[in-house]
């Protein structure tokens, strides 16, 4: 069931007029979608980050703008990075009845063997590319992780497949592996001399010359 | 230590650090980050004190990634030396730094080894920092 989210239209899209919507504890908006116009509305801050935390990021929220309702997920949105404030936020209207591509958070589920044995865990993928109806995406994708030995790795295609989704990412792409611990050799580096680079185009000037 | 292995020029303007990081203000490769708070130059020393920091206290677990290059040439004259005469010679290399940059990153140790390391690295640094944790919008807030 989609969670209902209140906003209001903004009209006036001046930069002072945004900025005031920001110190009022709302963040500007727009809602876009296929074959729909544009809208520029605002929402409260606090609650837009309650309902995705609660929710998920793909979430689908029923966005009432001015007594209309329009389904719509959080597609994008920008962050102001040093005091961490949602400065803009990208609806997406979606049809519940068209498959779309979306990016699911992956969780690591367990304390893998390998990393009790003295291994690193690496994970170069957080993210995993899904294609889905926005009623069947999933919330997160549980990857266990317990019976990982050191040198093992878990790829997209050890994934389970799910009859509700469908994984777009790239069969080969390692999710989770336990490298070997490093054997600390690199650490101590001699602190040599500085020497100073070469010149691109140094070769070119001595024939010239 | 860090430096270019060719350039096209040996000297460059010192520039102006105005503004917050364009870009690199999330952390995108580990699970935890030292985010600047501050403008400054870092020098591949600093930089390289940092890792050594970082690296003995995680010992060997983990993976530290270094997210800033010291690309830029300083220059200085040699002491007792009357000003003028033309522009110093290249003294080392620096990474210039702005509000809001990712400045290295660490995965695969617990929050609390990467929080003790970062804090560890950042006093080799000459800015304020912030930690930081690869978080979702509406997560955790990060704080310092």
């Amino acid at each position: 069931m989609a969670v209902t989210l209140k906003a209001e239209k903004r009209e006036d899209l001046k930069k002072s007029h945004t900025r005031l919507i920001r110190q009022q504890g709302l963040v500007p908006a727009v809602v876009y979608g296929k074959g729909k116009e544009p809208k520029t509305v605002a929402v409260n801050s606090i609650e837009l980050l309650k309902t995705v935390r609660d929710e998920g990021r793909n979430a689908i929220i029923s966005l009432s703008v001015d007594g209309d309702s329009v389904d719509v997920m959080l597609h994008d949105y920008q962050v102001e990075p040093l005091r961490d404030e949602l400065i803009h936020a990208d609806f997406y209207a979606v049809n519940m009845s068209q498959e779309i591509d979306v990016e699911v958070p992956i969780h690591l589920e367990g304390e893998a063997q390998g990393s009790k044995d003295g291994g690193v865990l690496q994970q170069p993928l957080y993210n995993l590319a899904v294609r889905a109806k926005p009623g069947n995406i999933p919330e997160e994708i549980v990857v266990d992780v317990a019976n990982l030995q050191v040198g093992e790795s878990i790829t997209v295609s050890d994934l389970s497949a799910n009859g509700d989704y469908e994984i777009t990412e790239d069969e080969g792409t390692t999710i989770v592996s336990i490298l070997t611990p490093d054997s600390g050799t690199e650490e101590e580096e001699t602190d040599e001399e500085q020497t100073e680079p070469e010149l691109v185009d140094a070769e070119k000037n001595k024939e010239e010359e | 230590m860090l430096m270019p292995k060719r350039v096209k020029y040996r000297k460059q303007h010192r520039g102006r650090m105005t503004g917050k990081a364009k870009g690199g203000t999330t952390v995108a490769f580990g699970e935890y980050g030292l985010q600047a708070l501050d403008a400054s130059w870092i020098t591949s020393r600093q930089i390289e004190a940092a890792r050594i920091a970082m690296t003995r206290y995680m010992k060997r677990g983990g993976k530290v990634w270094i997210k800033i290059f010291p690309d830029k040439p300083y220059t200085a004259k040699p002491l007792e030396v009357r000003m003028g005469s033309g522009k110093g010679a290249p003294e080392g290399w620096v990474a210039v730094v702005k509000p809001g940059k990712i400045m290295f990153e660490i995965a695969g140790v617990s929050e609390e080894v990467a929080r003790e390391a970062l804090r560890l690295a950042s006093h080799k640094l000459p800015i304020r920092t912030k930690f930081v944790k690869r978080e979702e919008i509406g997560g955790e807030i990060n704080e310092g």
